[in-house]
């Protein structure tokens, strides 16, 4: 028994952020009906990578990942029998997953207020860029502008050392979806708990921005509490806290505190720069942190990654190896923990996957490959909502399905 | 007021610093009863390390980081180096639903905080341990750590840094609040669950494995082609020109994305059309793609003369996907934040009027969430010892000279 395997979703979503939503139901056992265009599908379906490089509508690295154990029906909503199926499948859901403009749903008839009156225990989730009200509501998105809007975003890469030349980065992949789209499913899981005790559907607002400016607790707090302007430059921060070269690769620690600060040395072999008692205290590492970091950064070069985290953590210093993808896909800590799981599908093959963010010990689920562009039509539309062969093949050639 | 979802529930928090407390945040916000359990022998590294204390004036009730991560919860005092300080903690875990725990595995043995012994106490508790790689595994499963770490250790920094260039860290400690939204969904899922079948479990959430998830085309490209990505700057798969930009004004930047060619079209005429964005090879996404470099370059020498918020405002009426890069005097200026209500005012009896960012999610039957000011070290320890656990006045000061309650 998988603990949502009561629950119906509808996903009217693309790309990134309302996918991974409705992943999420899905490798938890949700019935996902994801509901895409015909003919063309979600966009994530053209989206990079693919096997040896080539676009095929099936294959899509970023698209299998984010659509694993879902239906897929294909539906034209914007015609009046396409928009009636949709209303007849969100009169039996529980959840709807929507990542369209602001407004988009309403102008189709397929809005909150409509689909409401219809099933009053429906919860329609809303991921969007900015938000259903303010003056943004109505802005173009994009992964990137969401993120680098988010002050984390300001602050990425952080240690900036010359700031005319470093400019803001994103981080690998779609993160401000990324973040939107666990908020979302969150935010929807308690609209869930509210309707169990209540009976009553509602409408949640999940914006992508918003949830990545949620990640810049730290960064706000100093200027709402200080009165004192973040910034990302390194003068002044110190003490780690980034990638650091060591003879085959890179380490990642700190050594703010004193104790990190002892273990530190010990693991380097005391070297002789480190003993000037200057140093001793946290305050006189601060202000001398030229030194003390120039001189940690020499003695690491001469000693490797793997040696250093192992020696380190026995020490009790929080180091830790910065290894490349590749690298931690082949890690054998993470395949013992089975954060990689083998899924075989008729397009695309057997391939690894990313198992889920979070699993459940007493409730273990493996995600089930993703589905092909209308695999679910008949099963759906056909059995399901009770029509026949005929109307079917007619839908069909209108081009509705 | 309209009920909170999570009425009834209890969680006893023993976690600290960033991961659990976000979590953990949820929880309270959203009506559940949080007792964080805190003791003067560790204090939360929030309320005490980080330089965001109310006016530079320090104190454990002063921290802006510690209040931006704590409202709504409720602060006990126990001292779990003692047995008796182990035995009232127990005594709290047998009136909860869930446990929250985010320690590194040696001490979470040590304080008796392990998935076994909590399971030995109530047998249907939920517990949720957050850690960098997981509490089960190979070596790294006993390493200390933060979540910087987890991130380092599963490639994302090797993959954030200017294409062809050295390793970078992500801002602020990224996978903490990654794994905290993602944790939430799945521990009210293990809610349902033992609602449906009496059932408890263990949550052995791995903020690796949360950060893996959440970066698929570097994973996918890899058991699909063996190619390790690495680092790509702001590099997009698909739109170009997708990149951050220059503006007027000391550290200022503007961020555009440009998909379709209509965003292209509307981007020049923004611009004036220029003569150099009429070259054939810029006719097509392909083809911008190929020569974002170019595109870049022009881009960042026009985007200089302009201030980065009224040059988005331009571009988004144009229709041209922009947003200015905001820092943190800027995001507690934005009209759009204020309209949307992503802020709420403390009132503090130390730190006075605060704004604080509230949840980043909006339900329409559900206007207001528990908002209520973040707890003083030990403001609840007469209400939950007395209240929930019934000792007496004596009692508890007795522990409290016996630094139990402590």
């Amino acid at each position: 028994m998988k603990p949502l395997d009561d629950i119906k979703v509808i996903e009217f979503a693309e790309m990134v952020s309302g996918p991974m939503c409705g992943k999420m139901f899905a490798d938890m056992g949700a019935e996902v009906i994801k509901i895409e265009s015909p003919g063309t599908g979600d966009q994530s379906r053209r989206h990079p990578p693919f096997p040896g490089d080539i676009p095929h509508r099936e294959k899509s690295g970023l698209f299998l990942y984010l659509n694993t154990s879902k239906k897929s029906v294909t539906l034209d909503v914007t015609r009046p029998a396409g928009a009636n199926i949709f209303r007849r499948l969100a009169a039996n859901a529980d959840l709807l997953i929507e990542n369209h403009p602001p407004g988009h749903l309403d102008k189709l008839g397929l809005g909150f207020e409509a689909l409401h009156r219809l099933n009053p225990r429906l919860v329609v989730v809303s991921i969007t860029p900015f938000g259903q009200k303010g003056p943004y509501r109505d802005w173009k998105g994009s992964d990137l502008i969401e993120w680098a809007m988010s002050l984390t975003g300001y602050n990425t890469p952080t240690m900036v050392d010359d700031p005319k030349k470093e400019n803001p980065l994103r981080a690998p992949g779609h993160p401000a979806e990324m973040m939107g789209a666990t908020t979302a499913a969150a935010a929807a899981m308690l609209a869930l708990c509210h309707r169990e005790r209540t009976g009553e559907g509602q409408w949640v607002d999940a914006p992508c921005w918003q949830a990545t400016l949620n990640t810049a607790k730290v960064e706000m707090a100093v200027y709402a509490y200080r009165g004192v302007p973040f910034n990302r430059l390194r003068a002044g921060a110190g003490a780690g806290l980034e990638p650091l070269p060591c003879r085959d690769g890179y380490v990642y620690t700190l050594w703010t505190v004193d104790a990190h600060f002892e273990a530190l040395k010990e693991l380097l072999g005391h070297p002789e720069l480190l003993e000037d008692d200057l140093f001793k205290t946290m305050k006189g590492r601060a202000d001398n942190d030229d030194v003390v970091r120039l001189a940690i950064r020499q003695a690491l070069l001469n000693y490797d990654m793997d040696d250093l985290v192992s020696r380190g953590q026995a020490l009790g210093l929080p180091i830790g190896a910065v290894y490349t993808v590749a690298h931690a896909a082949e890690d054998e800590h993470l395949k013992t923990r089975g954060a990689f799981v083998e899924i075989d599908h008729p397009a695309a093959g057997s391939l690894r996957y990313p198992a889920q963010l979070v699993r459940l010990n007493a409730t273990p689920s493996s995600p089930s490959r993703a589905p092909l562009l209308g695999e679910h039509n008949e099963e759906v539309i056909g059995r399901r909502l009770g029509y026949g062969a005929e109307e079917l093949s007619a839908f069909r050639a209108d081009g509705i399905i | 007021m309209a009920m909170l979802p999570l009425e009834g529930v209890r969680v006893t928090d023993f976690s600290w610093i960033i991961n659990g407390p976000q979590t953990a945040l949820w929880f309270a916000a959203m009506g559940a009863e949080v007792i964080k359990v805190e003791s003067r022998v560790y204090l939360d590294y929030m309320r005490i390390g980080p330089p965001a204390m109310a006016d530079d004036i320090a104190g454990p009730n002063r921290s802006g980081i510690f209040h931006n991560l704590n409202y709504g919860k409720k602060s006990v005092n126990l001292n779990l180096a003692t047995a008796k300080g182990r035995e009232l903690a127990y005594e709290l875990v047998k009136r909860s639903d869930f446990v929250i725990e985010c320690f590194a595995a040696p001490h979470t043995r040590k304080l008796g905080l392990t998935y076994e012994q909590l399971k030995a106490v109530k047998p249907d508790i939920i517990v949720i341990s957050v850690s960098l790689l997981g509490k089960t595994g190979l070596e790294p499963a006993q390493w200390v750590g933060w979540g910087p770490m987890a991130a380092s250790y599963v490639g994302m920094f090797d993959a954030q840094g200017y294409l062809g260039g050295p390793p970078r860290q992500t801002g602020g400690t990224w996978p903490d609040y990654a794994i905290a939204t993602a944790v939430m969904f799945h521990a009210l899922a293990a809610l349902r669950h033992r609602d449906r079948t009496g059932e408890g479990q263990w949550i052995d959430a791995s903020m690796g494995e949360t950060v893996i998830g959440e970066m698929p085309e570097w994973f996918m490209d890899y058991f699909m082609n063996g190619r390790d990505r690495r680092q790509r700057g702001n590099r997009d798969d698909f739109l170009a020109p997708h990149n951050t930009y220059p503006c007027k004004g000391d550290d200022k930047w503007i961020a555009i994305a440009v998909g379709s060619d209509e965003e292209w079209s509307a981007l020049c005429r923004v611009m004036g059309t220029p003569a150099w964005t009429q070259d054939a090879a810029f006719s097509s996404q392909l083809g911008r793609w190929k020569n974002s470099s170019a595109i870049d370059a022009r881009l960042n020498e026009w985007t200089r003369q302009y201030d980065h918020r009224e040059l988005a405002r331009t571009l988004q009426a144009a229709g041209v996907p922009a947003g200015p890069v905001l820092d943190s005097v800027e995001v507690y200026q934005d009209e759009h934040l204020w309209e949307w209500g992503y802020w709420w005012e403390l009132e503090h009896h130390e730190a006075g009027k605060r704004i604080l960012p509230g949840l980043p999610a909006k339900l329409s039957a559900i206007p207001k969430f528990n908002y209520s000011p973040p707890p003083d070290l030990g403001e609840h320890n007469h209400e939950v010892f007395s209240g929930l656990l019934g000792l007496t006045d004596e009692a508890i000061a007795r522990l409290m000279d016996e630094k139990v309650i402590y």
